[in-house]
């Protein structure tokens, strides 16, 4: 194919105007991701000998991850953080809300707006409001709630602080499920449901045998997507908890955050944070094939 | 009965007690945590947990800006985050237009690059990009130096830094949007028809010409909604303002409300509560306009 000089002048145009978005991705993203990864070979460090001086160190930090308990732990925890809130509390009450919402229902605006609501908090409001719920022993707000319905309180973010942080990110992303999944119910032809209920199928056959296959690809997606976007929250738990106690909601970007800015450990920081990267990365990956893009 | 198929139109002559029971114990779920930051914000005597106000008042708003540092906080929030949402709207404009009208061989190779790029965790990045920053910021304090002179530096560079400066943090909160924002603007561009702009052409307008007339009033609806995501998003951060400032001035709300909290024995739940409702309402605001944008957003995202 020949093309004129026109079209190459145009192709440069266009080149030119998204380059700075093209500069900026690459300094602030491109760039330190690299960083991270040639950190995570070095001893580098905050303050100390190696602040000034760091060494190549290979892949001793690897090693040391291999042993670190701790770091074990903020993969569990993240693991359970991810598949409590992202993959089965959000999904669970945005889907059934999605659902309810598409019947003839009084008040639907209503409800769908406040279900909204917490998704407008930013994090470390969500963080103090939740707070206020579950801190200070029998005077919480859950507790005084609990005691109403005959229930025994207790000091919520001691006793179950893992439960805790899935309860309320869960409570932060309802949202995002349930607009997903609206969106995802409403590709579904109406004619389906008809010929089922036609062919004499109950509620429960058509949601199991037409609504959840054909929701399979959004359901996919939103799973990938949420993973990853779960896998990045920082701001609620450190509001929330700082990672205690002794850990218990210690998510590998409180980790990281701590190695690096408390520990001052950036080296063994950065091998951490490679993990959290390569991590994110399969998902995204997955997710981009999961798409299908037509770009 | 459960019905959890679409709706059945027509056939809802009872009103459906299930459906509204659990959207009830959903929106409660959703909507208590948000009663104590509203209450506690006009109760003179606030406690942690939820209660009823015996004494009404505004007092913790007023001292909110009066006595505290509030209106600076504001100040420094509404202007990185406004800046950074503008800065995004610009190049978001821009790129997603090249990225729409392009067939160039690097469309897609960079369209599925800054798709992976919005799956990195921010908290990975940090430490290398306090790094850069803090490199970039030590030329440009030595140029500032040398060039104007010592005595109005620190001033400077408190408006452009890289590290506890506004430009840095400006300039970092708009790249981390920025792949979001690229995509809904292609998005967008590719549902505009190409018509206008080759109306434009015939008529022999430049392509600045072309942009300004043409292009930028139909873009407006595309650019009203990358902004907003990007302005809730950046309002939101709480982690890039964490690493990358220090001085009390430069603040923003999430970090003045991050300290308030942590003057442990003498929390004033009434003066936190008035902050986090300040820092609240503009989120809210956004994101309610941002709501018809959220459907087709993510229906888009899953179209492709």
């Amino acid at each position: 194919m020949v093309r004129s000089t026109y079209e190459k002048r145009v192709a440069r145009q266009l080149l030119l105007i998204l380059s700075p978005s093209l500069a900026l991705l690459l300094a602030f993203v491109i760039y330190p991701a690299v960083y991270s990864v040639y950190l995570s070979f070095t001893n580098e460090a905050l303050t100390g000998a190696a602040a000034l001086n760091p060494r190549f160190v290979g892949l001793r930090n690897y090693s040391r991850l291999l042993n670190d308990a701790k770091f074990w732990n903020s993969l569990f925890v993240t693991f359970v953080f991810v598949i409590g809130s992202a993959i089965i509390g959000q999904f669970v009450l945005g889907l059934i809300s999605a659902v309810m919402l598409r019947r003839h229902l009084a008040f639907k605006q209503l409800f769908s707006s406040i279900i909204l609501l917490p998704n407008a908090a930013p994090e470390v409001v969500a963080g103090f409001m939740w707070i206020s719920m579950l801190a200070g022993g029998e005077n919480a707000t859950l507790s005084r709630i609990v005691m109403f319905f005959g229930m025994t309180p207790t000091d919520w973010l001691q006793t179950f602080p893992l439960t805790m942080i899935v309860v309320v990110n869960t409570w932060r992303g309802i949202a995002t499920a349930m607009i997903l999944l609206t969106a995802g119910l409403s590709t579904i032809p109406q004619e389906v449901y008809e010929a089922a209920r036609m062919d004499g199928a109950n509620p429960s056959q058509i949601f199991r045998r037409i609504t959840l296959p054909l929701m399979m690809p959004t359901i996919l997606l939103y799973m990938l997507i949420s993973a990853v976007s779960t896998i990045a929250v920082f701001g609620l738990v450190y509001a929330l908890t700082r990672g205690g106690p002794g850990g218990a909601t210690e998510v590998i970007s409180i980790y990281i955050y701590n190695q690096s800015f408390t520990a001052f450990q950036l080296g063994y920081g950065a091998a951490v944070a490679v993990v959290a990267l390569v991590i994110s990365l399969i998902l995204g990956i997955a997710y981009v094939r999961a798409m299908k893009v037509q770009v | 009965m459960t019905d959890f198929a679409a709706d059945k139109p027509g056939k809802s002559r009872r009103p459906d007690l299930m459906a509204y029971a659990t959207l009830s114990l959903i929106s409660a779920f959703c909507a208590i945590p948000f009663f104590w930051v509203l209450l506690a914000s006009l109760d003179g005597n606030a406690q942690l947990f939820l209660s009823w106000p015996r004494e009404w008042t505004l007092n913790n708003y007023v001292r909110v800006f009066a006595e505290e540092d509030g209106a600076r906080w504001v100040f420094n929030s509404l202007f990185v985050v406004g800046g950074a949402t503008l800065l995004v709207m610009v190049l978001a404009g821009l790129g997603g237009y090249a990225l729409s009208r392009t067939r160039a061989w690097w469309k897609q190779p960079f369209l599925y690059a800054i798709l992976l790029i919005r799956v990195l965790p921010p908290t990975a990045l940090v430490v290398p990009l306090y790094k850069i920053l803090l490199t970039l910021n030590n030329i440009e304090g030595n140029l500032v130096r040398t060039v104007i002179g010592g005595e109005h530096a620190r001033a400077i560079m408190r408006w452009i830094g890289f590290i506890d400066g506004y430009l840095g943090l400006i300039l970092v909160l708009a790249t981390m949007q920025l792949p979001l924002a690229l995509w809904i603007m292609k998005t967008f561009f590719d549902g505009l028809p190409r018509d206008y702009e080759e109306a434009a052409v015939m008529d022999g307008a430049t392509m600045v010409q072309r942009i300004r007339r043409v292009l930028i009033p139909l873009a407006l609806p595309g650019l009203a909604a990358a902004g907003l995501f990007a302005f809730i998003s950046a309002w939101g951060d709480f982690l890039l303002p964490l690493i990358l400032l220090s001085s009390p001035e430069l603040q923003t709300l999430p970090l003045g409300l991050f300290r308030a909290f942590l003057r442990v024995n003498t929390i004033d739940y009434g003066f936190l509560a008035a902050l986090a409702f300040i820092y609240l309402i503009p989120a809210v605001i956004a994101f309610g306009f941002a709501r018809r944008f959220l459907v087709q957003t993510f229906s888009g995202g899953v179209k492709g």
